[in-house]
Formats: C-alpha cells, structure tokens, sequence
C-alpha cells in the first residue's frame, strides 16, 4: 500500500517507537500507583517523556505539560477549562470539529459568544479580522496552526502577537503541524499548546498532549483518580496532576518519548523539507492534469497536504478507485471540517486529501500522480 | 539494651511530578535519595503517594539543594524506622 493519508495518522512509525512500546508493555507498572519498580519505570518514562516535550515546545515547565488521549481532548480540556458564559472567542474557519464542538456546545449550553474569521475560496484569512472582532469581552483567540483539509497555514505568531496585545488568551491546535515545524510556546505567544502524539510525531495512536504557560489557570475537564490526595474530595490542585485524572497511556506514552528521540535524531527540518518536497512534487504533478482542481495556497510555507478534486467526480468514488485499483490511501469526505469546505465551495463533492510524511518517498508520489492521472482520462 | 531507631527523613510532594523532578535534581547533585510509600504517620492532608527518602547524614545538603533550587515539595518529615526485619533478633 502506498499510505498518503498521513493528516490522519501517519501509519509508518520509526522501528524504534514500536520496540519502545513492546518494552513498555513487558515492564511498566501504573505510573503514580505505588513506589514499586513496575509503578517507578512508568512514572519515570512518564516523567522523561513531559521534560522532553516541555523543551520540543518550549514549555516553560515539565509539570505544565499535561497527557491526554489526543489533540480532542487537550482542546476539550483547554476550551471548557477557560471559558464560559459572558465570554466571547475568536476562532477561524479553517478550524477542524475537535474546536468547532466544543465551541458550539459552549454556545448551546452557556451562550458563549463565537465569532469567526472567514476564509477565501482559496481557503486563507485576512489576520486584519481578528483585530476587528475583538469585544471588551473577549476572551480567547482559538486557531489551528494549519487546515487539515488545504494544508494551509495559519501564521500564529501574528496571532499570538494580537492575542498578547489585547491581553487574550491564545490557544493553538498543532495536531498537523508538532513534530514538523518549529514550535516554541513562548515565542509564539501561545497559553495552551493543544497537540496529539500520532501525527507528525509518529508516536503510537493514544497519546496526546496540552503544554500550558505558567500561571494559566485551567478548570478540570475530568477529576477522579489521581493516585495522591486520596481523601481530597477535589481533584488536587497542582499540574499535571489537575488535569490528568485515571490512568495515564504509559505504553503509547514510551513510545512518543522514542518518537520524539527519532526526530531529534534526524531533526525537525530535514522531516519538514522532505515532506515539503513530496507535497510539492505531487501537487506540481496533479496540477498538470486539466479537470483536477487543487485547494489552497501553495505561495508559502504549508503542511504537506493536497486537497483536489477531479471535475465534478464524487470524492469518496475517487478514494474507493485509488485504494481499490491502485492500493492508494488517501481521505475522501469532509474531513472533520466543515466551514472549510463551505468556505472552498466543496460542500457537495468533498475533496480527495493526500497527505505526506518523513516514511513517503518520490517513488510514492509518482505513483499518484500517474494513477490521477489515469483516473481523470 | 535496645538499639535507637534510625531516623529516615522523608520528602513529601503534592504529586509524583514533583518527587520525581526533585529525586533528578538531588541525583546532578550526587545526593543520594529513594523514592519510598509515604508512611500512613506523617501523609497529613496529602494521603498516599510517594515520597523520598533521605537518610539523615544528607539531610542538610539535601534541604540547601532544594532552597538554591527552589524545589516544589510539600513537607519535610523526620521519622524514625519502624520495621526492621534483618535485624539481629538474638541479641
């Protein structure tokens, strides 16, 4: 199978991340469940694991950055810990439904104000809007750094500046982007960094992660076991410990630690221009077949995806062709985005997304090309 | 004639991210620690958890690490060991 469906999860993990976790399950105990050398080889990798990706992201501090199953959760925890009624958010309409839901729920259940700044059919903002929907109450800007659909990429330390400017709280949702571009909280004005372990991490599916700057306050999302304060009726009140109640994925957790040494090892922006080559060779090839329509802006810096279509094809019918008859994973549909699609007109049809990683190579991609196009004759 | 208890001191912490960095801190800094249960005596208002466990002889330079350092941990508490089942029963 040739997998370009890697905004999804990418599906080729790095030999070491898969030993990592095979380790883990023939070794860890509970990690903050006892002081036996089972419960301390996961509290200590746990541990490891927080110190390594406070520095990826320049979080501040390893006891700031909390575990959660997925980017979801983090944004959960990050949008419903720091919001409620009265306040006012700004978010785009690039956002993927893991910010879109839990913004609609505030909206629905505590009249939450939400406003949204738009894009253009070519699926980009004007940043000069989030300063015009600023409010005396607004409270947080919310943005992804890229489109999971077009690729495109948000500009956040812009936005973070606006954010500082105005006092707001910035939170990101870097589930297309950690692990392959450059990511430092404090330079980019970022509170809430919102992020999943499975992506361009190329950690095991499970893992994800919230990094918080110092002296954020987050209200629980959950509360239950904790493994220290037992009789405290409330969830204790120090971080991580705050927001992470039950057992922590201490298996899929070793292996992001493993992930995150492989990409220190071949580091950050050999992956990124590797990945950037791939999308561009692929879109350079697909834009030469005349009923395919590429999405997006291909100007500058991106995330290593294409969405297209080909003439007024269904875009399910075109992903079933492409993994039926040429063994090609790709995503067809929606994609989790809806005011993304609306914005690219793409509503009806969907799109075909084709997504790149560090495991992909030109041999792949010519692949595609030829098999699009074959499919559009 | 019985032999005095041995005095153990233990470092309580609001969670293990904390006892953890602290045990890493004192370890760069070659004192020697061990993360042990907290003792049912002395949890207090933090109940259960963990906890290091630092003999007496390292005490002081473990109390100056963690003020230069500005460690997190919630109490430091003396307590004298109870169980000593190596013991020499005979004597």
């Amino acid at each position: 199978m040739i997998y370009l469906d890697n905004a999804a999860t990418t599906l080729h993990k790095p030999e070491q991340v898969i030993e990592a976790v095979a380790d883990a399950m023939r070794s860890m105990g509970n990690s903050s469940r006892g002081t036996h050398s089972g419960s301390l080889a996961a509290s200590r990798t746990i541990y490891a694991t927080r110190e390594k990706l406070a520095r990826f992201f320049g979080c501040p501090r390893a006891d700031h950055v909390v575990f959660t199953c997925n980017s979801t959760e983090a944004l959960n925890i990050a949008i419903s810990g720091t919001i409620g009624a009265g306040d006012h958010v700004i978010t785009t309409d690039l956002e993927h439904n893991s910010v879109l839901r839990p913004l609609y729920r505030l909206q629905d259940e505590k009249g939450t104000a939400v406003s949204f700044v738009p894009a253009d059919r070519q699926g980009c903002i004007d940043y000069a809007d989030f300063e015009q929907l600023i409010r005396p109450e607004t409270r947080a800007i919310i943005c992804t750094h890229a489109s999971n659909l077009t690729g495109n990429l948000v500009d956040i330390a812009r936005v973070g500046a606006i954010a500082k400017a105005h006092r707001l709280l910035f939170i990101v949702d870097a589930s297309q982007t950690a692990g392959v571009f450059p990511l430092v909280m404090e330079a980019l004005g970022i509170a809430l960094l919102c992020l999943t372990g499975h992506k361009g991490l190329m950690g095991p599916q499970g893992p994800g992660g919230l990094c918080l700057r110092e002296g954020v306050e987050v209200r629980p999302w959950k509360v239950g076991g904790s493994g220290v304060q037992t009789y405290n009726r409330s969830q204790p009140p120090q971080l991580p410990t705050r927001l992470e109640a039950g057992t922590l994925n201490g298996h899929g957790i070793a292996g992001l630690s493993a992930a995150l040494d492989y990409i220190q090892e071949v580091g950050l922006e050999t992956i990124h221009a590797k990945e950037d080559a791939l999308m561009r060779r692929f879109y350079a090839g697909v834009t030469q077949i005349p009923s395919v329509t590429v999405y997006g802006d291909f100007s500058g810096e991106r995330a290593a995806v294409v969405a297209l279509n080909i003439g007024d094809y269904d875009s399910s019918a075109v992903s079933d062709v492409l993994s039926q008859d040429y063994d090609i994973a790709t995503r067809p549909g929606a994609h989790c985005a809806p005011r993304m699609h609306e914005a690219l007109g793409t509503t009806e049809l969907g799109a075909v997304r084709f997504s790149f990683s560090w495991f992909n190579t030109e041999e792949e991609v010519d692949a595609a090309i030829a098999a699009m196009r074959e499919i559009s004759q | 004639m019985a032999q005095t208890p041995e005095i153990n001191y233990y470092i309580l912490f609001a969670n293990y991210t904390h006892g953890l960095a602290l045990q890493e801190l004192l370890s760069r800094n070659h004192l020697p620690s061990r993360i042990a249960p907290t003792p049912r005596s002395i949890q207090g208002k933090l109940s259960c958890g963990m906890s290091l466990l630092v003999k007496s002889e390292h005490i002081d330079a473990v109390r100056a690490c963690i003020r230069e350092n500005q460690a997190e941990y919630y109490d430091i508490v003396p307590l004298p060991c109870q169980i000593q089942p190596r013991r020499d029963k005979f004597c």
